[in-house]
């Protein structure tokens, strides 16, 4: 029976828990933050590079790695924005964190400041997330009348503020580029790179991006050390991931796993198998953008680098597991169609193709479909992929192929139905 | 300089130029519809892309790149032809068309659009949807032009237009993904001064110069180089006709003028050139108080003749210029004056003007002196008048002859009133005007666009034109007619041809130094020395707009 | 005008920024906010206005993103999300279900003005789905009755208020 790890979750799942500042304290929180002030920034990158800490927003890159490309000496502020839009369809993580335990997430946001030098760090949370926000808020608010935040962190440090940002309804302000262009007060459309954000992002200087589980990791990396963090997960895959479960299990929610758990494992023992005896169709593993996989294919290992193996993503780790029953069209019209309604519009591929896609799937739902649109389709994914600014452009194009693919007799069957 | 390899051919570059800048200069036509060298980068309509088979360290990109975003660098291998780029631009076409109308028969860019010569290059040039096309009327977005929204691909060239290169703002995107669109801000026309330039820079029929639609399919024009003569900045510009009537005036880039744009009133400065009613067809002399139509041989007979009985000398003539002439005709009505009536100075108009300033260059090129010529009268030492009044000591002399070129002082009525006496008026010009209705003589000179001439702008930039229409049979040069005159004085100054008259110019005046119209680099020819123009101030019309 | 308490908060949150651009997205929603959920073409002008940049700009941003409304919504707003996750658990009954009671189609307001229903993407509350949001608040694992309950409870109270 595979068991949560409960690091990020230790004091979620604790049901006597006070989430306020004076809980954390005596949880035993901050210890790292105080700990961080004595170092060195240098040695701060250096320790979550030893840590093998991988980005948790989807993209999986280093992160001590990232921080070390900031631009050095520009002579202008450098910045820490936290990336809490959360929108991929599948993903619900980041909002626990900020939630139940926001001072966690803070703690490891301040590290994560004090690493790359910023002076005012962002949090960048989706418009609609009003509950987050307000607890953060007032997270924030117990931080400054605490004198940790403010002219002098913790009272010694360096002058350190957080403001957190409300988005306002636009999945592509989680692409970091969009994020920084939302953020600085503008339409969200992503950049084309290079200049990349450590050289010119918010307000065009040197800026990090930073998922809110990737931040909240840095509390325990100080404590425990980087060979703790690293033991939780393979070679490459360090330490533990909160995954998104949902859809056709009996129990969805989010949990603390180890990256060398099951994917069959994770939705069997975490989400107690498919409700009302139904058989298993497939899984979407890493968030609406991940290829498909079908029943036979999820006895992987649920990490980044098995699951790319595996020919999908691990992405935002949103799993969606879907039955029997399961119309599978459909499925993949309600992704498009996300994609089509979030694409920012600005490059051709995307704008043209999200639309063209959605309306060759509907055509399909009308029983208008045939052999030649099932090409199309597929091609029409296809022409989206590797062509765009941002990833939302393969992000689409990749759930339209592998759907196509490995579920092709559906879409014929649709056809038959409706003949 | 550095070198990459486009397509097997070595090409140089400029460290920090992109791929597709380096690729058009080498001559090298990457499709492309977002990019424009006047406007930032944006990389969105992924028509340019190109397969780096070599980063220049042995190892290839992955992904296909966006030529107009990629840096060159050295030793770099680029191939814009083989089957993997041809098939990406085939795709990116596809979606292109998707939601275009294809409605090139009636379309007014046809001919010139990119879209229609791309797709005829790199797709099917038919449109594989069927699915219900975005649709949006047709609508007036500006004094200047119109927007027809079912032809825009959004490469948002008119959204940057407006946010960098004036300022106005009054263009932006709204709505997203496949709903994403361009439009004015509250359906409100646009009022900056420049719209032209958008219908210019827009690659498709989506935005179009109303003056131009539906009046020409545009590949039956001809194109001249020229410059604008409607104000002293002398945007550098095509004349483009058709059957010896003009139709349009386009920018011509110069980086040091006007770079890829041009003002409205220049635009609509066309009609001038088209002008036939109030054009001076033949010669015409006084005839017992009317101007009947006359031969130049009967005109400069009988001006000889006039002439040699008023014995003007030093002040008996009276020489009078506007600032629009060329340097050719200035010279040559210097020339007149001196040689040819004894007369010391030639006055001209030279009120003071103003050059705008302010954030964005576009700003700087309408000046508020409409004349095309001044720093070319003040090169040749011709005499400036701020004030009329200051003419008054001249006057008092009780001329005997005057010669008047163009339409100088137009509206100074006291001053034409007294001249009105003089024994002997002499008006050379294009167009009728009130100098001409005095005249005894009027002597139909050529305009701009019918002559091969040179005009210096407020750098002190000299500039050319070239013959693009016919001028009426019955006219000619300035330079000419004045050259003709000074042989019916007995003074012929041996120039026949505009050249000729260049290198005399030249030779007396030492700024114009060794110029030729036979070799004459269209980008002009900057005079050396300072412009101490007294006349001229800078304000500044706007600080940054938001 | 802009009322004294909306005001303050804008002025507090121009301070977090470095550029006044830079907080035009938070202002727009205190302007919204304060002005019973809808922006009007003259707020947009007075934003325009306070965060430095053109109206053009600021129509822009308001058509990009969904959050900002330029129509009066019902007193209750009603996001119900028919996302992926929602959709295998229920979402689309959920939205069909309101619509029949409140004899109103997403993206209208319903007739007394108490309710308005949107149907919308992701809310990213999918381990909770199906998930509605009414005004700020979540309301997960949602099914028909107990949506039902809800908005009984909801008309009550808009009523008192009214
Ligand atoms: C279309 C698109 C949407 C994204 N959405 C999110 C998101 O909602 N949250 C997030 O943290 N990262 C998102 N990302 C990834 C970010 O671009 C970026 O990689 C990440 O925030 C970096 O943080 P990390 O290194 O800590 O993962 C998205 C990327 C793309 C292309
Ligand atoms: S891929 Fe789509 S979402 Fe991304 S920048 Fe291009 S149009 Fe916008
Ligand atoms: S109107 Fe023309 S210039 Fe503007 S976005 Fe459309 S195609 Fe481009
Ligand atoms: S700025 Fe002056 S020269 Fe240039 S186009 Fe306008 S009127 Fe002509
Ligand atoms: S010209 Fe390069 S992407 Fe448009
Ligand atoms: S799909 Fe409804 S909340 Fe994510």
């Amino acid at each position: 029976m595979l068991e949560e790890t409960l690091i990020l979750f230790r004091n979620i799942r604790n049901p006597d828990y006070d989430k306020s500042l004076k809980g954390y304290k005596k949880a035993g929180g901050l210890k790292a933050l105080k700990q961080a002030l004595e170092m060195q920034p240098d040695e701060i990158v250096q320790l979550t590079k030893d840590s093998g800490l991988r980005g948790r927003g989807g993209a999986g890159f280093p992160t001590g790695l990232k921080w070390s490309f900031m631009a050095k000496d520009t002579g202008k502020p450098t910045y820490l924005v936290c990336n809490a839009d959360e929108s991929e369809p599948g993903t619900c993580k980041d909002r626990e964190l900020m939630l139940h335990d926001p001072h966690q997430f803070l703690e490891g946001m301040m590290i994560s400041c004090l690493a790359i030098g910023c002076r005012h760090g962002y949090i960048y949370v989706r418009g609609e997330y009003w509950p987050s926000i307000k607890s953060l808020n007032a997270a924030l608010q117990e931080l400054y009348d605490d004198g940790i935040l403010g002219k002098k962190l913790l009272g010694k440090g360096p002058k350190l503020d957080l403001t957190v940002h409300p988005g306002a309804g636009a999945y592509i302000c989680g692409e970091e580029t969009a994020l920084l262009d939302s953020i600085e007060g503008k339409r969200g459309h992503p950049r084309v790179k290079p200049p990349f954000p450590a050289v010119s992002g918010f307000n065009a200087c040197p800026t990090t991006v930073n998922n809110v589980e990737t931040l909240t990791c840095l509390p325990f990396i100080v404590n425990e050390g980087a060979e703790a963090f690293k033991a939780f997960g393979p070679e490459n895959n360090a330490g533990p991931h909160l995954i998104s479960l949902s859809g056709h299990v009996n129990k969805p929610g989010v949990y603390e796993v180890r990256l060398d758990a099951n994917l069959k494992d994770i939705i069997y023992d975490f989400g107690g198998g498919i409700p009302n005896g139904k058989q298993l169709k497939g899984v979407i593993p890493g968030g609406a953008s991940s290829s498909v996989l079908t029943a036979d294919e999820i006895d992987v290992t649920y990490s980044f680098d098995a699951l790319a193996q595996a020919g999908t993503m691990m992405g935002s780790a949103a799993i969606m597991v879907f039955d029997e029953d399961t119309d599978v069209v459909k499925l993949l019209h309600r992704i498009v169609r996300f994609f089509s309604h979030e694409s920012c519009g600005q490059c051709t591929p995307c704008r043209e193709g999200t639309h063209w896609a959605r309306m060759i799937i509907r055509d399909f739902l009308n029983g208008n479909g045939n052999e030649h649109k099932l090409k199309r389709l597929h091609r029409v994914g296809g022409n989206m992929m590797g062509t765009t600014v941002c990833a939302l452009g393969d992000a689409c194009g990749m759930p339209i192929q592998s759907f196509t693919t490995k579920f092709a007799d559906e879409f014929r069957d649709v056809q038959a139905l409706a003949a | 300089m550095p070198v990459f390899h486009l397509d097997g051919q070595p090409v140089e570059f400029e460290p920090g130029e992109k791929v597709l800048s380096a690729a058009l200069r080498a001559g090298v036509e990457v499709p492309h519809y977002c990019f424009h060298p006047g406007l930032s980068v944006v990389a969105t309509c992924r028509m340019c892309l190109v397969d780096v088979v070599d980063m220049g360290n042995g190892r290839p990109m992955p992904k296909l790149q966006t030529s107009c975003s990629m840096d060159a660098v050295e030793g770099m291998k680029v191939e814009t032809k083989n089957t993997k780029t041809l098939e990406a631009r085939e795709d990116v076409m596809e979606f292109l068309l998707i939601n275009h109308p294809l409605d090139c028969p009636i379309c007014d860019q046809s001919g010139e659009c990119v879209l229609q010569d791309y797709s005829f290059e790199h797709g099917t040039g038919k449109s594989e949807m069927e699915y219900a096309k975005r649709v949006y009327g047709w609508r007036d977005v500006g004094t200047f032009v119109a927007l027809e929204r079912n032809r825009c691909i959004h490469c948002t060239r008119c959204d940057r237009f407006t946010r960098e290169v004036t300022g106005t703002n009054e263009f932006g995107m709204y709505n997203r993904g496949h709903e994403l669109t361009v439009d004015t801000y509250a359906d409100r026309p646009m009022t900056n001064k420049f719209q032209g330039n958008m219908a210019d820079i827009c690659p498709v029929g989506a935005i179009t110069d109303k003056e131009f639609r539906f009046k020409r399919r545009v590949w039956r024009l001809k194109k001249t180089p020229s410059i604008c003569t409607g104000c002293s900045t002398g945007c550098n510009v095509t004349i483009e006709y058709d059957k010896n009537e003009v139709f349009r005036l386009k920018p011509r880039e110069n980086p040091a003028v006007n770079r890829w744009w041009m003002c409205d009133e220049g635009r609509l400065s066309y009609h001038v050139m088209n002008e036939r009613e109030n054009r001076i067809m033949k010669p015409r002399g006084r005839v017992q108080g009317e101007l009947q139509p006359i031969s130049f041989e009967q005109a400069y007979q009988a001006l000889a003749e006039r002439i040699a009985a008023l014995n003007p000398g030093v002040g008996g003539a009276l020489v009078l210029t506007d600032t629009n002439a060329s340097n050719e005709a200035l010279f040559m009505l210097r020339k007149l004056a001196q040689d040819g009536l004894g007369a010391e100075q030639v006055f001209c108009p030279m009120p003071d003007w103003q050059q705008p300033d302010s954030d964005f260059f576009i700003d700087s090129l309408i000046t508020t002196d409409k004349t095309s010529n001044r720093a070319g009268a003040r090169e040749l030492g011709l005499t400036g008048v701020a004030d009329t009044a200051e003419l008054k000591t001249t006057l008092e002399t009780n001329p005997r002859v005057v010669i008047v070129l163009g339409n100088p002082f137009e509206h100074a009525t006291e001053l034409r009133e007294k001249i009105s006496k003089t024994q002997l008026i002499v008006a050379i010009s294009p167009l009728f005007n009130g100098w001409t209705e005095l005249a005894d003589v009027v002597l139909p000179g050529q305009l701009h666009s019918e002559q091969d001439a040179t005009y210096t702008n407020k750098q002190r930039r000299v500039q050319r034109t070239h013959i693009a229409v016919q001028a009426p049979r019955q006219t000619r040069p300035e330079w000419q007619i004045l050259a003709e005159l000074l042989l019916a004085l007995d003074k012929d100054a041996g120039l026949d041809s505009a050249d000729a008259v260049l290198q005399a110019l030249g030779q007396a005046v030492p700024t114009f130094e060794g110029l030729s119209l036979s070799r004459f680099s269209e980008a002009g020819v900057l005079l050396p020395g300072e412009a101490n123009d007294p006349g001229r101030s800078v304000v500044d019309t706007r600080t940054a707009a938001a | 005008m802009l009322a004294l308490d909306t005001q303050k908060e804008i002025a507090q949150l121009l301070s977090r920024y470095p550029i006044k651009r830079n907080a035009l997205l938070p202002i727009l929603h205190v302007v919204q906010k304060g002005n019973e959920g809808y922006l009007t073409p003259e707020l947009l002008e007075e934003v325009a206005g306070i965060c430095e940049v053109s109206q053009t700009h600021v129509e822009g941003v308001i058509s990009f993103y969904t959050m900002y409304k330029l129509e009066k919504p019902g007193k209750f707003h009603l996001q119900v999300c028919t996302c992926v996750p929602c959709c295998l658990v229920g979402g689309e009954e959920l939205l069909e279900h309101v619509e029949q009671q409140l004899d109103t189609h997403a993206g209208h307001t319903a007739d007394d003005g108490v309710f308005s229903v949107e149907e919308v993407e992701c809310l990213g509350a999918c381990s909770y789905a199906p998930a509605v949001i009414i005004n700020e608040d979540y309301h997960e694992q949602m099914n028909p009755e107990k949506l039902d309950r809800l908005m009984d409870e909801l008309r009550t109270q808009g009523q008192a208020h009214a």
